[in-house]
């Protein structure tokens, strides 16, 4: 008897140990961002509620974490800064000046830098350490820059530039850039990677273009262009304007079967399956000018924002359904997906 | 049941204004921008791109030397603005929208 009462007490103990040094679950965010607010909306893809708010970042316009989401940066086209934001407080501890007015933002797959798209003359990528999170350096660039990626692998920067016309291919390790693509106004881009994960395809949007392009990475080419359906009644079509973009946002799902490209005056999301790019049916109509697009890590839902409305549409992947409308700040335009660990 | 019936068409007759959508371009009323040469630059140039509210959701933010960078993006985005009519809307922007 009195064994088995320790023999309790031990498994008791073990249960006890195992829960507190297990991890706690990852929680998976959708981070909105509101270009003409100063708020930003953190949504929770399980029950499509929001469950956070980042508030005081005005006009912001791009957004990144780090890994482990313990981290966010935002930035502020109003202030011209980098806010650093806590991801648990969701306070800015640090607002980081730049060198001009900043558009988006991405950082590196290791979370050691952020990059900032500097569309101000003569335009620039600002190197943020996220050690120090002082300005470390600033890469110069042909034009403004209005968004800047980093590769799915980590080894490029991708530098678009609408003023310029030019995609600029930028070593990460380096800073320098590789080289340049485009004679046109370059705007949202997607990727698709290799089995190693190395970077295959680049899908570009570029200014009036009612679609996208297609970029060989390895040729550093462009390699086709593919032009979204006319498939809306006449009456029906968005006369705009549009930004001179009437295709802005799209994305690769993380499982990389299908691309989702967005139609302001069709006012539609389009899916097209990978690798092949063969159009699939039925496409979302969402009721107002889509803009940028996430994913769940799990591929099964992509949010994608409708500026106009102040919406984001929760929508199922595999049945291209829409499951949630969730009404965010003024002119919702970016959003990443965080997992926050 | 007249009462009744006008009652019901006012409802709708209210609910049609509300849901009425701004045409695209216009400058909705709560823009509440002041006439000037600067104003008539902005219906003109700038609102057959993007709407008006893309540019007066930076109210009380810039300072002139913002603006003009502002307006010079725009230039170099396309936006067909001779040197003079840079001038006069960098001064409206500053004057109207400005930092305060």
């Amino acid at each position: 008897m009195i064994a088995g009462v320790r023999f309790h007490q031990l498994v008791r103990f073990v249960v006890l140990l195992v829960a507190c040094a297990a991890p706690a679950a990852a929680q998976v965010r959708i981070v909105q961002t509101n270009s003409a607010g100063d708020n930003i909306h953190l949504i929770d893809p399980s029950t499509q509620a929001i469950v956070g708010e980042i508030k005081g970042v005005p006009i912001n316009h791009g957004a990144a974490a780090d890994p482990d989401g313990r981290r966010f940066y935002i930035s502020s086209e109003a202030e011209q800064t980098l806010h650093v934001v806590d991801g648990k407080t969701l306070q800015t501890t640090k607002k980081i000046p730049l060198t001009g007015r900043p558009n988006n933002i991405s950082i590196a797959k290791d979370g050691s830098r952020v990059y900032v798209g500097i569309v101000s003359a003569p335009g620039a990528v600002d190197v943020i350490d996220t050690k120090t999170l002082e300005k470390v350096k600033s890469i110069s660039t042909k034009g403004g820059i209005h968004n800047v990626y980093v590769t799915p692998d980590g080894k490029h920067v991708i530098a678009g530039s609408i003023a310029g016309r030019v995609m600029t291919v930028i070593d990460q390790k380096t800073d320098e850039p590789l080289w340049t693509l485009f004679e046109e106004g370059v705007r949202p881009m997607a990727f698709e990677v290799n089995p190693d994960g190395s970077t295959k395809r680049i899908f570009v949007q570029i200014s009036n273009l009612h679609g996208f392009a297609i970029v060989d990475f390895a040729q550093r080419k462009e390699v086709g262009r593919i032009t979204l359906p006319d498939d809306v009644p006449a009456e029906k079509v968005d006369k705009g304007p549009f930004n001179a973009s009437p295709s802005h946002g799209l994305g690769v799902a993380p499982d990389g079967k299908s691309l989702w490209v967005t139609s302001r005056p069709n006012a539609r999301v389009y899916t097209y399956s990978l690798p092949d790019l063969k159009l699939l049916p039925n496409p979302v109509d969402l009721g107002g000018r889509p803009d940028w697009v996430t994913f769940t890590p799990d591929s099964k839902l992509i949010y994608i924002t409708t500026e106009n409305t102040d919406l984001v549409h929760a929508i199922d992947v595999s049945s291209r359904k829409e499951v949630a409308q969730i009404k965010v700040g003024k002119a919702p335009k970016r959003n990443i997906t965080v997992v926050m660990r | 049941m007249v009462n009744w019936l006008l009652r019901g068409a006012a409802v709708v007759f209210v609910a049609v204004l509300v849901s009425t959508p701004i045409p695209s371009g216009a400058i909705a009323p709560d823009d509440d921008l002041p006439d000037g040469d600067g104003k008539k630059i902005l219906q003109a140039q700038c609102a057959t791109c993007h709407e008006l509210t893309e540019v007066t959701k930076f109210r009380g933010y810039y300072t002139s030397a913002q603006w003009r960078d502002i307006v010079k993006t725009m230039v170099e985005y396309g936006a067909e603005l001779k040197e003079a009519e840079v001038e006069t809307l960098v001064e409206y922007l500053t004057q109207h929208l400005g930092r305060r």
